[in-house]
């Protein structure tokens, strides 16, 4: 029987037909560490009792129910499992760079769970990553938030159900360089990005309002026309009506103020900035908005929009009373988060809570999976990291990371060679001469020859 | 008149959030200086607690326990704070680019192959705004480098003070860079066959084996005309020969760049084959595979980045940061380099890092200090704190690798550098911006 | 169902009848056809898998299988082949390739820059759907023959090129012209996850989006014809455009989408991608899919494994041969720990265990397939036919049984694709596709005799290479005359060498007279010699030969090394 064509549209239907991936819950019990909550203190000669993939309970020679598996932490620190609010790993795209607005693009579709760079960032203590779009693009595809469950091959097992969804916009230098330089395409200038966010908003409410109309008419009239399909329209409808986080890649104060314009225009309340290296410029009006952060900690100078840079912007944001946290947008950064980090302690006298906050439960809010993740509570998800030392110190190694309460890297027990697929015919000692220049969110889409090779990263 | 030029000299100096709300630029000046009650971090004599060490004009003239102020010293009361040499970092683009991504910034590479007469020192900025922000975490001195190429030409030892090049330049060390052919892919999405890439490699050797042997018979047609003017023909005008002359000679040490295995083991035979004495390693990413070659051969290595990613997919994943140390236990001589130019501030913490992964903060601060100074044959000058030596040091309220740590006072030869910088004047001016919040520009 | 019959006959028959005439009207080789009717007797017939007559007689008429048995009487008008030591297959059946069509030159030129990237022509964004594969059949390109070589009588094929190349159709691997070729048209809608250069889709991710794109409103503009066709009044005529009208007939299950996948990922996104749309769906290619059995066996999907398997990368170092892979695979110790230095033998080692390993995860992906309870059928698209054989018995040392192997390349193929009533065994009334062989199909030795297209008989000659014994690449011999040339500082110096049995000599401008080779050896590719120059003593010369040249140096005492190159002018006489 011919399934009736209006159902296949309806966005309720497409997540039903994701199904729910059954994910693997561990148990263990976690003795004796030093427990640096974030939310709320240190617990010292601390145990963890993690119970199917949660934290079932914290406290003081906590008994260990039979067969469970224990871990001695003593000496060690746990904290929160990182979260890198920017990452482009485990993905085999990351640009979809011909056209300005690419909304409908998803790079969750094309997750990537063999991808070795997923391991190397639990050896830094990451459990949760959000995986993103390039910055080529004024409104680029739907980003996924993922949890490092390394070692499962199916895709879908990476992501992490039920965390909300978000899309990437750039601002700047990265969308005016690829499509107004590169293609002759606008935007050329700063003043045809914002144009290319309004337009299509305005095109979005359109094609809202004549599909809410057709349903209207539906009801009375069998023979109503629908509207045109638009998948890409669909997906800025979704966030027009706030059902899908924006987190905008700027650097510049003042495109940062445009786009809190633009959205106060649209009656979009809530957006997360990434790099924002100007934030601190503009902290109380993003304090105002109530907008979050996601910066680095030290980078600038590569590009024209970051030589003002500096590296106390987190601090300043913070102490401006806007939610920040600290990312990597690197498979090299993100093995170290949790030094990247510590360096807030040094430009700007953050606390080790604070510091520790950037990259734990500021990511979490900024995702919105606060209520998951980002600090050790019981009730939340046992996603752990082990430290040798405090993990703000240089001398600090990762010892273990858990995810779910299953224990997904084990300094001491893996292997060297923690590849899941082996390439069958490429000659085995493949060895890259190493890259002098950061990866980027843009990954030299500046050479049309390469647009099409780098939009296929490994 | 002491006391207000100490509390003149604190003032510009002290760094932080708190001070240095001058309207005036603070300026660096020389004089005496004693700092009293310090941990002296010598590197090659030990620790002296409780420490006093005497700057005079561009020397330390005496340090130790007990040694008498002179007095007309400025006192700094380095109670509960350490001193240490200036870190030096062995290769870094400092100086010749200010913005990646604009061409017209980026001085290190010049168009061609063949370019050994070249100079990167003559192109370093010294008003870079780079510089400023890399000298107050205490890397004072660095190895600036070309690259491109085979020859891209020489780098130059600087100091992160001056305003000339020539002022920055330290014991007039210049090295010649030799970019070595590589047996390794380019990116991952380089597909080439290994029979091509074998190929690749054996012409790019053998164009560097002529260009090689050329520059040797030109170095005997010029020592001849040397000996005898009268009877010997004058060579010709070729710049990138002549420039290749005090390698030939062994006069200026060649710095090879190289990473993998198959290369640095490619490169050990060429360097043996040509008979090369004066030879320092650079990069050496995959050294570890091969150290008990490279401590056979008695060649130094400038080792890093340590943060960086691991070669081979296939590879431990904390092989980078462990490599300088596999490479010291097989006794190989390290000094570490980040590679970069705006973030050489960094080079404490990838030290750390290689501390932390098995070198240890001993071998680690050496490799940052004396070892880099010793390889590039500046170690009467720089490199540990001892009585004559330049006093290019900087003051800490803890230890230099960990990052929570504060730099108080920065010293580049006798030079008291005021710890002052764009990154920070920012901070002041925009941690409570004046006005906050305009709410006629508020977004509500 | 009788007229049915005689329909499908004469469909079948008419193309022959008109090859008849072309083959007529061409100057042939081969004798004139002089009867359809054929007879292979005494031999070993493989009617099904795991149905056999030892000895029997097979008769085939007027393209179709008449009769099959022991005791079968010859027709007098029956081309006879003698069936003593032969076995009689059906013809193999390959679920989708694009063989008949050509390979499209090397592109040279970067593909245009377009003024509008985002918005591309259909053409250039690699959506043709409407693209008939008919247009494209070439019947006399070397594929055809190739794959028929190897056993093959009926083939899928589909269009090449972009993300929706066209549509696909059955075709008999015989016929002058394409629609001589074809059995069954416009049979399904072929994908691949292949994105356009430089412009939109450009990406894999945005491949699938645009596909969502175009099925759900193909969606909408069925409705509408729907509605328009009721009752048009009121309403404006629906849009129409051959892209989203080729989604019709899927849309009313009517044509299956084939889908081509490379890798395990590639199969996660279109099962993921067919979860969302539930449109019909085969799929063919499955490299890797051990890795997703379970998720094929819950999802129920007609499957097409591709026939190529890995190979493992040529040891330029090594002299002798390698060892096998699931030797290689035995050496493997996952908890290898490479410390330092020391360990770096044992790495390389390790890391080809492991790689042999992971090749042998691809032998065995039919088996488990098998294993599983999926019945599949092969797909050569992505292999070269004179490799099918060895694959085949490669995946049959690793698990998989000659009849699980025979019926995915017959019954099983001949049932996904729904035409197992009119091929696939050697039964009566039956299209006579068969293949013969002189033995059993895993056996090394076994060579393919003779192939039945629709009752055409093609004669399998052994190709010429197959007649000298196999061989290494011989030894490189240094005799003969070389034309050498010298790089020094000065200039090029040339110099000829002449080189008989171990022994020559030198002769150049530069040289007062000939000089004999000394200290000569040849071991393998390398040759070493050395000669007597008054200017500088003993020069030692080092080649590595390949073929006719060779390429080496020149070491002069006291001057340096200086890079020489030869190449061969004269080879010796045989």
């Amino acid at each position: 029987m011919r399934r009736h064509w209006v159902f296949a549209l309806g966005f309720s239907a497409v997540l039903a037909a994701l199904p729910a991936y059954a994910q693997r819950k561990g148990d263990l019990l976690i003795r004796n560490g030093t427990v640096l909550t974030v939310t709320q203190g240190t617990l010292a000669n601390t145990d963890i009792l993690i119970r199917n993939g949660k934290i079932a309970a914290i406290g003081q020679n906590l008994t260990a129910p039979p067969g469970i598996e224990v871990i001695d932490a003593s000496g060690l620190y746990v904290m929160p499992g990182i979260i890198d609010a920017h990452s482009h790993i485990a993905i085999s795209n990351v640009n979809e760079a011909t056209n300005p607005v690419t909304a409908e693009v998803r790079v969750g579709d094309v997750l990537n769970p063999y991808d070795i760079r997923l391991y190397r960032a639990l050896a830094g203590g990451v459990t949760v990553s959000h995986v993103m779009h390039g910055s080529a693009n004024v409104i680029g595809g739907q980003n996924v938030t993922i949890k490092h469950r390394y070692g499962e091959t199916d895709p879908e097992a990476l992501r992490m159900e039920g965390a909300p969804r978000t899309i990437k916009f750039a601002l700047g230098e990265n969308p005016t360089r690829v499509h107004g330089r590169n293609s002759n395409v606008p935007p050329l200038s700063r003043m045809g990005v914002e144009f290319v966010i309004r337009d299509a908003f305005h095109k979005a409410q359109r094609y809202r309002e004549a599909w809410d109309r057709y349903e209207q008419e539906r009801r009375r009239n069998p023979r109503a026309v629908p509207p045109p399909y638009d998948a890409r329209l669909e997906v800025l409808a979704e966030i027009l009506r706030g059902n899908i986080l924006i987190h905008c890649h700027a650097y510049r104060a003042d495109e940062i103020l445009m786009l809190l314009r633009v959205l106060k225009d649209f009656g979009i309340r809530r957006v997360v900035f990434q790099h924002v290296n100007e934030g601190f410029k503009v902290a109380p009006e993003l304090a105002a908005f109530g907008a979050m952060a996601s910066v680095f900690s030290d980078w600038w100078a590569y590009k024209f929009e970051v030589y003002y840079s500096t590296a106390y912007n987190a601090a300043i944001l913070t102490r401006n009373g806007v939610i920040t946290s600290i990312n990597s947008d690197s498979p090299e950064l993100n093995r170290h988060l949790y030094h990247e980090a510590a360096k807030t302690l040094k430009y700007g006298g953050l606390s080790e809570d604070e510091a520790l906050a950037l990259i734990t439960i500021n990511p979490a809010r900024q995702l919105g999976i606060e209520d998951r993740v980002g600090s050790i509570e019981v009730g939340k998800d046992a996603d752990l990291a082990l430290f040798s030392a405090h993990p703000l110190s240089i001398y600090a190694v990762c010892k273990k990371t858990i995810v779910d309460g299953i224990v997904r890297f084990d300094a001491d027990r893996d292997p060297d060679d923690m590849r899941l697929r082996v390439d069958p015919e490429q000659p085995v000692e493949l060895a890259i001469t190493p890259q002098t220049h950061h990866e980027r969110c843009l990954q030299d889409t500046d050479f049309f020859a390469l647009l099409t090779e780098i939009t296929q990263a490994p | 008149m002491k006391r207000l030029c100490f509390y003149g000299l604190l003032f510009g100096l002290m760094t932080g959030p708190a001070a240095a709300q001058s309207s005036s630029t603070p300026q660096a000046r020389q004089g005496v200086f004693a700092l009293t009650n310090a941990r002296l971090v010598t590197i090659t004599q030990g620790i002296i607690e409780n420490g006093t060490l005497i700057i005079r004009g561009d020397r330390i003239e005496a340090l130790g326990q007990n040694i008498p102020i002179p007095p007309e010293a400025e006192v700094l009361d380095a109670t509960g704070l350490e001193v240490y040499p200036g870190f030096i970092d062995s290769g870094t683009r400092l100086g010749l680019i200010e913005i990646e991504s604009l061409p017209e910034t980026r001085d290190y590479r010049e168009l061609g192959e063949l370019n050994p007469q070249l100079e990167a020192l003559t192109a370093v900025n010294p008003n870079s705004v780079l510089i400023p922000v890399t000298r107050v975490n205490g890397v004072t001195t660095v190895l600036t480098e070309p690259e491109g190429g085979l020859l891209p030409g020489t780098a130059a030892l600087i100091n992160l003070f001056g305003y000339t090049p020539e002022h920055m330049h330290l014991g007039g060390v210049r090295l010649m860079v030799l970019q070595f052919p590589s047996k390794g892919r380019r990116s991952p999405f380089d597909r080439r066959k290994p029979e091509e890439i074998e190929k690749a490699f054996r012409e790019a050797m053998q164009k560097l084996d002529e260009i090689w042997d050329r520059a040797m018979l030109y170095a005997r047609i010029d020592s001849a005309y040397r000996a005898n003017p009268e009877r010997n023909p004058q060579p010709l005008y070729v710049p990138e020969m002549q420039a290749l002359l005090p390698v030939l000679r062994g006069e200026m040490p060649l710095l090879l760049k190289v990473d993998l295995a198959p290369d640095i083991l490619a490169a050990l035979e060429w360097i043996q084959k040509r008979g090369l004495k004066r030879v320092i390693l650079s990069g050496v990413a995959e050294g570890w595979r091969v150290a008990d070659k490279i401590a056979a051969a008695g060649i130094p290595c400038l080792v890093g980045p340590v943060l960086a990613l691991p070669t081979r997919e296939s590879d431990r994943y904390d092989k980078p940061y462990a490599n300088a140390a596999l490479l010291h236990a097989a006794g190989v001589k390290i000094a570490l380099r980040t590679g970069e130019a705006e973030n050489v501030r960094n080079l404490p913490y990838h030290a750390g890092f290689a501390a932390a992964y098995g070198l240890g903060r001993e071998a680690a601060l050496r490799a940052v200090t004396i070892n880099p100074a010793e390889i590039f044959g500046v170690a009467d000058q720089i490199g540990s704190l001892e009585a004559g030596k330049k006093a290019t040091l900087f003051v800490t309220d803890g230890d230099p690798f960990e990052p929570r740590t504060q730099v108080r006072y920065v010293f580049i030869e006798g030079y008291a550098i005021p710890l002052h910088n764009r990154q920070l004047e920012l901070y002041h001016e925009f941690l409570h911006r004046q006005p906050g919040l305009h709410l006629q520009s508020a977004t509500d | 169902m009788l007229l049915q019959r005689i329909g499908f006959i004469l469909l079948v028959a008419l193309p022959s009848a008109s090859q008849a005439q072309n083959r007529a009207a061409e100057s042939a080789p081969s004798p004139p056809v002089v009867t359809r009717t054929y007879a292979i007797t005494q031999a070993r017939i493989v009617v099904a898998p795991g149905r056999i007559i030892p000895q029997g007689t097979v008769v085939l008429r007027n393209g179709l299988i008449e009769a099959v048995g022991p005791n079968v009487s010859v027709p007098p008008d029956a081309f006879v082949i003698q069936g003593d030591s032969l076995v009689v297959y059906a013809g193999f059946i390959d679920g989708l390739s694009h063989v008949g069509i050509p390979a499209p030159k090397q592109e040279e030129t970067p593909p245009q820059r377009s003024a509008n990237p985002g918005n591309p022509p259909p053409e250039r964004a690699g959506l043709t759907p409407e693209r008939d594969v008919r247009v494209l059949l070439k019947p006399d390109d070397p594929s055809v023959e190739q794959l028929r070589r190897a056993g093959f009588t009926l083939a899928h094929v589909v269009p090449r090129e972009g993300m929706l190349p066209g549509r696909g159709a059955l075709v008999l691997l015989r016929g002058s012209s394409a629609d001589a070729m074809i059995y069954r048209s416009d049979a399904s809608l072929f994908v691949q996850l292949e994105p356009a250069r430089g412009v939109y889709p450009a990406t894999d991710m945005a491949v699938l989006a645009r596909f969502r794109q175009l099925y759900r409103e193909a969606a909408r503009r069925h409705h509408l014809n729907a509605l328009y066709a009721a009752n048009p009044s009121g309403l404006e005529p629906p849009p129409y455009d051959a892209v989203h009208a080729a989604f019709f007939p899927v849309l009313e299950g009517k044509k299956p989408v084939f889908f081509y996948t490379e890798d395990a990922l590639d199969l996660h996104r279109v099962l993921a991608l067919h979860r969302e749309l539930n449109f019909p769906v085969v799929l063919a290619g499955l490299a890797g899919s051990f890795d997703v059995l379970e998720k094929l066996r819950a999802s129920n999907i007609p499957l097409f494994l591709t026939l190529n398997l890995p190979e493992a990368p040529r040891d330029t170092a090594a002299k002798a041969i390698a060892p096998s892979d699931d030797s290689l695979a035995a050496q493997y110790r996952p908890n290898l720990r490479v410390v330092d230095y020391r360990n770096t033998e044992a790495e390389r080692q390790n890391l080809k265990a492991r790689q042999a390993l992971e090749r042998i995860k691809y032998y065995e992906t039919a088996s488990r397939l098998h294993a599983a309870g999926l019945r599949f059928g092969f797909s050569t698209r992505d292999v070269e036919p004179k490799k099918i054989a060895a694959h085949l018995r490669t995946m049959g040392k690793h698990g998989l049984s000659e009849e699980a192997a025979l019926a995915a390349l017959t019954i099983d193929a001949a049932r996904l694709l729904g035409i197992d009533q009119a091929v696939g065994t050697v039964e009566p009334g039956k299209l006579a596709n068969l293949v013969i062989t002189d033995g059993p199909l895993f056996n090394e030795k076994t060579r393919i005799r003779y192939v039945f297209v629709a009752g055409e008989l093609f004669e399998i000659k052994a190709p010429e290479e197959a007649r000298r014994p196999p061989t290494e690449t011989p030894l490189p011999t240094a005799d003969g005359t070389w034309s050498c040339t010298v790089s020094s500082p000065d200039g090029p110096v040339d110099g000829t060498l002449r080189i008989r049995q171990g022994s020559g000599t030198i002769s150049s401008s530069a040289l007062p007279q000939p000089a004999t080779l000394e200290n000569f050896r040849l071991q393998g590719q390398q040759l070493t010699f050395g000669f007597f120059t008054s200017a500088f003593g003993q020069v030692t010369a080092r080649l590595t030969l390949t073929g006719q040249t060779a390429e080496g140096s020149l070491d002069v005492p006291g001057y340096g090394t200086l890079p020489l190159r030869c190449h061969r002018t004269e080879s010796p006489q045989r």
